[in-house]
């Protein structure tokens, strides 16, 4: 969870744990050890949960099912909260946001 | 905490429903064009300018290799140019264009008509392929200044239509006399502009994206690609003026030379990927992807030994046929099916669990074809592309019906596994439905 900004560690800690579930189908593995997310925000007066996350590349075929499997593996877990997914580039993907687990995988 | 939106922001990627029908078409193509080679395969026993090679070098290079690169290509655009594809709806029209007319030419060619199924063929084609150009510049023309493999597919679109648009002339030519030489002699220019400008340039501009991409590579080296793509356009150009203006055969060394060069330039830089991979594992389709990039030293390797025969007075039209076969069945087919099963079943998988990515666990898309199949379809094509290749240098006609059997009976695998992962659904689809 190093690399993950959020303002409420406990709640970013499940969020990730869902997230854990959500695998890059080509990389194999999960969009948390591959670090696409940056940020997970949580508003408690509105029931909302903010995520920002990124693709390993702009224009990525699968961006559209990341991002929609990011947005229901949260909707998921923290029912009831309204979840907002923002993609963004700024800054871009390198691989060194790659977790320690998800180097060893790809180091098989 | 950020001005979000209320679900993800749209990433403008190409719609299935595009690509799909360019990958069906191939696959049939392939087949056809090896069930002709089988019926036809005392052809390869003559001259390369026969009908029967004629038509089955067509469907390859159209209908089995052009068709492929355009549906990839249009799912493969946006991820290339960082931008939307400019218009579906065009890429809609070229699919239909050419389907209709590959099959008029390879009847012209066949049959050797050059009336009007082989002019209708070649007018249909070319439209295609103008409204691909036009769909794919304009596409560019939003994206950012100095994308180099934006570059490498924009040339390489303007050398498939100067190539569509000469193979039209020469249709014509035999009808309505325009050059005074044998039409033997104007090939050679077809077929360049097609294979080094077209399939080419487009294997190295999507290939250097694409190899990286897999492999999670820490190596990039645009300086490198630009000067592969300036050596590659500069011997082309250089191959056409000297063939213009009727040289003599030694000077053909030197742009023979700049494309060794750049070649195993590229070769190079596949190889600094590979080394500096983050991801170790290499699967069977990207093998058969780095395989296909040695392989394309192989024509070169064969050009020059048909430069050696032109300039000491004699032609060897065994070597004028394994050029052309080793370029079709060689290089070009074993990247086709390496890319195939390493692009569509993420097409597919996108198509059929992109909406339910997320709720629960999902297949890989590796588990939509089958890797058994895969293996013994690569097996049929190797024996067969050796044995082939036995049977055009001893003008065995057994030894080419084996070869072509082997290669007939690999299309018809590819088929198969092709049409599996097409026909791919959701098996817990079913089951929802009945507990509704």
């Amino acid at each position: 969870m190093t690399n993950v900004i959020t303002n409420n560690n406990l709640k970013c800690t499940i969020a990730l744990a869902a997230l854990q579930n959500v695998i890059d189908p080509e990389i194999g593995i999960s969009v948390v050890d591959l670090g696409l997310i940056y940020q997970i925000d949580f508003s408690e007066a509105d029931k909302k949960v903010f995520v920002r996350m990124t693709l390993t590349t702009q224009f990525c075929p699968m961006g559209e099912s990341l991002t929609g499997a990011v947005k229901r593996a949260i909707e998921q877990t923290f029912t009831g909260e309204e979840i907002f997914v923002e993609l963004t580039f700024d800054p871009p993907w390198n691989h060194e946001r790659i977790s320690e687990e998800g180097k060893q995988f790809l180091n098989r | 905490m950020f001005a979000g939106v209320n679900s993800s922001q749209p990433v403008q990627n190409t719609t299935h429903k595009v690509v799909i029908p360019f990958y069906a078409y191939a696959a049939v193509s392939l087949f056809a064009a090896c069930f002709l080679m089988l019926i036809s395969a005392g052809s390869f026993t003559g001259h390369y300018f026969n009908p029967h090679v004629l038509a089955i070098t067509h469907i390859m290079a159209l209908g089995w290799g052009t068709m492929i690169i355009l549906g990839a290509g249009y799912q493969l655009i946006p991820v290339l140019i960082e931008k939307s594809l400019y218009s579906i709806k065009l890429a809609y029209w070229s699919f239909f264009l050419a389907a209709a007319g590959i099959p008029f030419l390879a009847y012209g060619f066949y049959y050797f008509d050059m009336g009007w199924p082989a002019k209708w063929g070649g007018r249909l084609i070319l439209i295609a392929v103008l409204l691909f150009v036009i769909n794919l510049a304009k596409s560019i023309q939003k994206s950012k200044k100095g994308n180099v493999h934006a570059w490498f597919m924009l040339a390489a679109s303007g050398w498939l239509f100067i190539t569509a648009f000469y193979g039209l002339v020469l249709v014509y030519n035999f009808t309505f006399p325009i050059y005074e030489r044998n039409p033997v002699d104007l090939i050679p220019l077809h077929a360049h502009t097609g294979i080094v400008g077209w399939f080419l340039l487009l294997v190295i501009g999507v290939g250097s994206k694409l190899i990286p991409m897999f492999m999670i590579s820490k190596y990039t080296n645009n300086k490198l690609l630009w000067l592969i793509f300036l050596l590659i356009n500069t011997a082309l150009l250089l191959f056409i003026l000297l063939y213009i203006f009727n040289v003599g055969s030694a000077i053909f060394l030197l742009p023979v030379s700049m494309i060794l060069i750049s070649l195993m330039l590229f070769a190079s830089y596949c190889y600094k990927s590979y080394k500096q991979r983050i991801r170790k594992q290499v699967d069977g389709q990207m093998k058969i992807s780095l395989l296909s990039v040695l392989m394309m030293l192989v024509p070169v390797a064969v050009i020059f030994l048909l430069i050696g025969f032109f300039v000491s007075g004699k032609e060897n039209l065994r070597v004028v046929l394994l050029y052309g076969f080793v370029i079709f069945f060689g290089w070009i087919t074993a990247i086709i099916f390496g890319m195939t099963f390493k692009t569509l079943p993420f097409i597919i998988w996108n198509k059929v669990y992109g909406k339910i990515a997320g709720l629960g666990k999902t297949p890989n898309p590796k588990e939509l074809y089958s890797e058994k199949l895969f293996k013994v379809m690569s097996l049929s094509y190797l024996s067969g592309f050796v044995t082939f290749i036995a049977g055009i240098l001893t003008i065995e006609r057994v030894v080419l019906t084996i070869g072509a059997s082997l290669l007939l009976t690999a299309a018809f695998l590819y088929c198969v596994n092709t049409g599996k992962v097409l026909l791919h659904q959701n098996p817990f689809q079913n089951d929802e439905r009945n507990n509704q």
